[in-house]
């Protein structure tokens, strides 16, 4: 596997394709060292992810806890062709934070469905370069965003706000709301697009 | 082949689990239908992991990875094969209606609500404001004009209907908003049958207001 160069900016973190590595190598051999350098490396995110979505700090670790369950018991079923490591963790963690706190649409995030229909669509697969390099590559690209345009797609992401919501809260019409989240996918694809890494 | 494709804003709300629940249902049975938007899909996934990967990080206690280390130490290896999906449903309806409905389009039991429009509620937990519904328009029935307070998200699952902005087939999808008037015609000989979900506006009086609170601290 190749390996991609840091940032410069973040020299003691795991690149996108080290850490696809890293669960690649857990699945095979369930390696406590490994497990533990994914923990390092995901836990202090996954909780500012779930304080922002409401959860207190006792429970921010539960659910941390359980993701790491999951990422354990699953990890030789990832595919670094068909997600980075983030994208497989993110997902996880995202179906826990539905069952806890959404169980209206937890049956629609199973994380079995999620894995099963991953594995249905094989010419859709990319190379596992492609997934990680995608990571890097929106990484550099996020902070140039506007503000008006990146406030909401955090919103959806870390609060679990719906349109609606987005609306209410920021006092805009629920049109725009939507317009706005749909320019600023649009031109994160633009800037995808043209970025060097 | 489907010409009537999820937005943007709406894949990216399913992505981030942040879709009211009968949106999420509609959202669902299109990427059972559309290849595309299952790539798409995927891409606003991958946005979404790139931001977990560079959001800022808050210590975890301590002892954390040992109790974890603890709890999976004593768990039984569970063998791929547990994961992978049951069997089909009947053909033409999606897995996630039929985990709802439990059987195919021939045993529903509609309700008429006007000459040639009958409907079914879905019996599913909608998130507030949301219906989540199945409706059955006779050939050549028109809908009677209308607009909607909120929004519309409809899903053809049968047949095909026309209004002023096109012609939507098996997998299609649309979605109007408050600003749009139309009159659906169910145009074949067959009757169409969508899934339609809609968001009337909410009433945010003491809604959830310690989950809102944190909201402008992104
Ligand atoms: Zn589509």
């Amino acid at each position: 596997m190749q390996l991609q160069n840091n940032d410069g900016d973040s020299e003691n973190c795991p690149t996108s394709a080290e850490l696809s590595a890293l669960l690649q190598t857990l699945g095979k051999d369930r390696s406590r060292e490994i497990f533990r350098e994914l923990f390092e490396f995901f836990a202090p995110r996954l909780k500012t992810y779930f304080l922002k979505g409401g959860a207190t700090s006792e429970l921010s670790e539960e659910l941390i806890q359980e993701t790491f369950v999951i990422v354990w018991r699953k990890a030789e079923m990832f595919d670094s062709r068909k997600a980075s490591a983030s994208t497989w963790i993110y997902t996880i963690a995202r179906n826990l934070r539905i069952d806890r706190f959404r169980k209206e649409r937890r049956y629609l995030y199973k994380d079995d469905q999620f894995f099963a229909n991953e594995m249905v669509e094989e010419e859709t697969q990319l190379d596992d370069h492609h997934q990680t390099q995608l990571s890097e590559r929106v990484k550099k690209v996020l902070p140039l965003l506007p503000a008006e345009q990146s406030t909401i797609i955090k919103l959806a992401f870390y609060e679990d706000a719906s349109h609606s919501k987005i609306a209410q809260q920021l006092e805009l019409p629920l049109g725009t709301v939507k317009s706005r989240m749909r320019l600023a996918l649009a031109r994160l694809r633009k800037l995808l697009e043209g970025v060097d890494l | 082949m489907i010409n009537h494709h999820l937005s943007d804003e709406i894949l990216w709300a399913y992505a981030t689990g942040s879709l009211p629940a009968g949106h999420a249902l509609l959202v669902s049975c299109h990427l059972e239908l559309c290849s595309d938007c299952k790539s798409r899909l995927g891409e606003a996934e991958a946005l979404a992991g790139a931001m977990l990967q560079s959001t800022e990080q808050q210590k975890p206690s301590d002892d954390m990875f040992d109790l974890l280390m603890a709890r999976v130490e004593q768990e039984a290896p569970v063998p791929a094969a547990a994961f992978l999906n049951e069997p089909k449903p009947e053909k033409g309806v999606p897995t996630a209606l039929w985990d709802v409905l439990g059987h195919g389009y021939d045993a529903i039991k509609w309700k008429m609500v006007g000459p040639g429009i009958r409907q079914f509620i879905l019996p599913i937990k909608p998130s507030e404001g949301e219906c989540a519904r199945l409706l059955k328009l006779s050939p050549g029935f028109v809908t009677p004009e209308h607009s909607h307070h909120g929004s519309e998200m409809t899903l053809v699952l049968q047949g095909s209907f026309s209004d002023e902005t096109g012609r939507y087939k098996i997998g299609d999808v649309q979605e109007a908003d408050e600003h749009v008037h139309h009159q659906p015609v169910a145009d074949t000989e067959e009757d169409c049958i969508c899934l339609a979900v809609t968001d009337a506006p909410l009433d945010f009086k003491g809604f959830l207001p310690k989950l809102l609170q944190p909201l402008f601290r992104i």
